[in-house]
């Protein structure tokens, strides 16, 4: 069992493509870890540089107590699943599981044996004798997922490993990937773009941007306390409302109106004000008013976006509450939940907003 | 009405030419055992005359061995020089790579034809070459390598870095990865270019023709050559058998590659 220590890593690809810039980042021993980030951002990069993979430009690496930076992949102990499985076509499933122990000098007995046993915990059972080619894509999945835990390794390294599945079968992966890494206890580092998914399965997370960490917590705290706009437009299934307006005694103004504040006496700066749809109720009664532009079904919820003096305000309401597209309708924010940004930094404020 | 007649016409025409092209397989398999054969496919008169005689000529075995010996070779060196060139090919991008590649190919075709046959003779008889084997084995091999590291190039294209990828986090050596996971993903690949070598190297009649000089080192292709008559014509009657006998070899390679490898392609993973 291991920890993860990233100190300083940069990666600068040929044609000076940086994909990593002196990223610091450390992983505690036993973790389920998130990498979230949009497409770009450096995540594979970063988990390629940890496997091994990619010799890093600068920085150093340690997993556990050893300093892994100029050991090759072999020698590091970390199991990684790929984007596209790279389960080997021309061996079975039984062969494909047991290949990294066969690798290892396992006799053939033994590492069968750890196959088989593997393969049990990963319900593929009855498919062992099976080519890669004959699985479906959620089976194919699971064998990639076996053969990294049969060579019981420091670390699990995912990459997307949900991506390539439908909706359907990606909820139940994520259930049993959750489950097995709590059994087993074993450091996972995941990579994903799906915020949902990384919320989901992570004890804490990183958000990634242009090849740097934007914020580094628990899935509560990063849906909560967004340290900058980046991270608060990408976490949440609806992105936070961040509307930009001028800090005033208490309040902040913007075109439509006043909006409420709590706990800040400041004034003058020019901020975003950042608040959830889901913290935010609509009515008839209240200062800010603009006109209903867009209302969409959500399932048992409805997204409805306001439009106030040429700003567009997003609103989750319950199913059957909704207004109709034209009415005119008030925005209610909840003060209690309200995060204000610096507009030139994009970061936050200390002061207002949820704790 | 019309139609019909299209039809009518489109189908005897097709009959005709595939009468045209299976005329030479009947006489083929008929000749070889016809007593007086001719050079038309006629129902024999039966006899397996015609073979015993050919094989108490010494020189006919022996001939189908030196092919074997020179199929063998170039296979081999085909196998060993161009997979592990096309995987280096394929894996490292070096600017002017395609450019390099396509000159390749365009060169082969000028390295074994008649063209070069003068700068070749004198070659394998600078290296002391000539009229052995090794010389004739080496100037195939240099005909066929460039198409053959072309093609496998190709299927070491398709074959996903990610496999070669995991095998190295896992652990595993170059040479292991390239023996457990590269060779066995593209051996559809070298089980075509060794075919196709196989056919080339075995039907291959001038450059054995001018490069071994002794009768004794003749591939078949070259000994059919020389069956003639006391009276200066065409022995059919060996030439006919010795035809047969000199098909059955790439019939059985076909079946021998097509079962043990099996020109299949795994495809990738996707779903
Ligand atoms: N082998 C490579 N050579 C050059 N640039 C690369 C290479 N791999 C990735 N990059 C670049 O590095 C950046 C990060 O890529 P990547 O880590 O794959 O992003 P992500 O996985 O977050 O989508 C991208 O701009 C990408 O184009
Ligand atoms: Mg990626």
């Amino acid at each position: 069992m291991a920890g993860i220590e990233i100190s300083e890593i940069t990666k600068i690809f040929p044609g000076e493509v940086t994909a990593l810039s002196e990223l610091d980042l450390s992983i505690e021993d036993g973790e389920f870890f998130a990498l979230l980030g949009p497409s770009g951002c450096g995540k594979t990069t970063l988990l390629r540089t940890i496997a091994g993979l990619e010799p890093a430009t600068s920085g150093s690496l340690d997993i556990g107590d050893r300093d892994v930076t100029s050991l090759p992949p072999g020698d590091r102990n970390v199991a990684m699943v790929f984007q596209d499985y790279a389960l080997y076509p021309h061996m079975t499933v039984r062969d494909n599981i047991a290949y990294p122990l066969k690798v290892q000098k396992v006799g053939r007995e033994a590492r069968y044996g750890e196959a088989e046993k593997a393969g049990s915990s990963l319900s593929l059972d009855g498919l062992m004798d099976r080519r890669p080619g004959q699985l479906s894509g959620g089976q194919q999945q699971r064998v990639a997922v076996a053969r990294a835990v049969a060579c019981r390794p420091d670390v699990f390294l995912f990459d997307e490993p949900l991506s390539n599945l439908d909706a359907q079968l990606r909820l139940e992966a994520r259930g049993f990937l959750k489950q097995l890494q709590k059994d087993l206890g074993t450091t996972t580092v995941y990579v994903t773009h799906d915020q949902g998914e990384a919320l989901a399965l992570a004890d804490r997370m990183a958000v990634m941007d242009h090849g740097v960490i934007r914020q580094v917590g628990t899935p509560t705290e990063l849906f909560h306390r967004p340290a900058n706009v980046f991270v608060a437009g990408f976490i949440g299934s609806t992105p936070m409302n961040l509307i930009p307006g001028v800090l005033g005694d208490g309040n902040v103004r913007f075109d439509g109106g006043v909006l409420p504040l709590n706990g800040r006496g400041d004034t003058g700066g020019e901020v975003f004000y950042g608040i959830r749809p889901e913290y935010i109720t609509i009515g008839d009664v209240g200062d800010i008013s603009g006109t209903v532009a867009i209302t969409e079904n959500l399932g048992a919820q409805f997204l409805v976006t306001v439009d106030v003096a040429g700003q567009l305000i997003r609103a989750v309401v319950a199913e059957g509450s909704e207004p109709a597209t034209g009415d005119t309708a008030t925005v209610n924010p909840d003060p209690d939940r309200v995060l204000v940004y610096d507009r030139e930094s994009g970061e936050l404020t200390p002061g207002a907003g949820y704790h | 009405m019309r139609d019909f007649v299209v039809r009518v016409a489109f189908i005897g025409f097709s009959a005709f030419v595939g009468a045209f092209f299976a005329l030479p397989m009947l006489w083929l398999v008929f000749a070889p055992f016809d007593s007086t054969p001719t050079l038309a496919a006629q129902i024999p008169e039966f006899t397996l005359e015609n073979f015993s005689d050919l094989l108490s000529n010494a020189s006919a075995l022996r001939s189908l061995g030196n092919s074997l010996i020179l199929v063998a070779g170039v296979v081999g060196v085909v196998l060993l020089v161009g997979a592990p060139a096309s995987y280096v090919l394929s894996r490292i991008k070096f600017p002017g790579r395609d450019v390099f590649l396509y000159m390749l190919l365009l060169m082969s075709s000028v390295i074994t034809g008649a063209a070069a046959m003068v700068p070749l003779f004198l070659l394998t008889f600078e290296l002391g070459l000539n009229d052995r084997f090794p010389g004739v084995i080496l100037v195939l091999a240099g005909g066929m390598l460039p198409a053959s590291i072309f093609i496998l190039k190709d299927f070491t294209d398709t074959t996903p870095r990610s496999y070669e990828e995991s095998a190295r986090v896992f652990g595993a050596t170059t040479l292991q990865t390239l023996r457990d996971v590269v060779v066995p993903v593209i051996r559809p690949g070298l089980a075509v270019i060794s075919v196709w070598t196989a056919v080339n190297v075995w039907s291959n009649f001038l450059i054995p023709f001018i490069l071994l000089r002794s009768p004794s080192k003749s591939p078949a292709a070259v000994l059919m050559y020389s069956f003639y008559t006391e009276g200066g014509q065409p022995n059919l009657r060996l030439i006919a058998a010795f035809s047969l006998l000199y098909t059955v070899p790439i019939l059985l390679l076909y079946g021998y590659v097509n079962r043990k490898y099996g020109f299949r392609f795994h495809g990738g993973l996707k779903s």
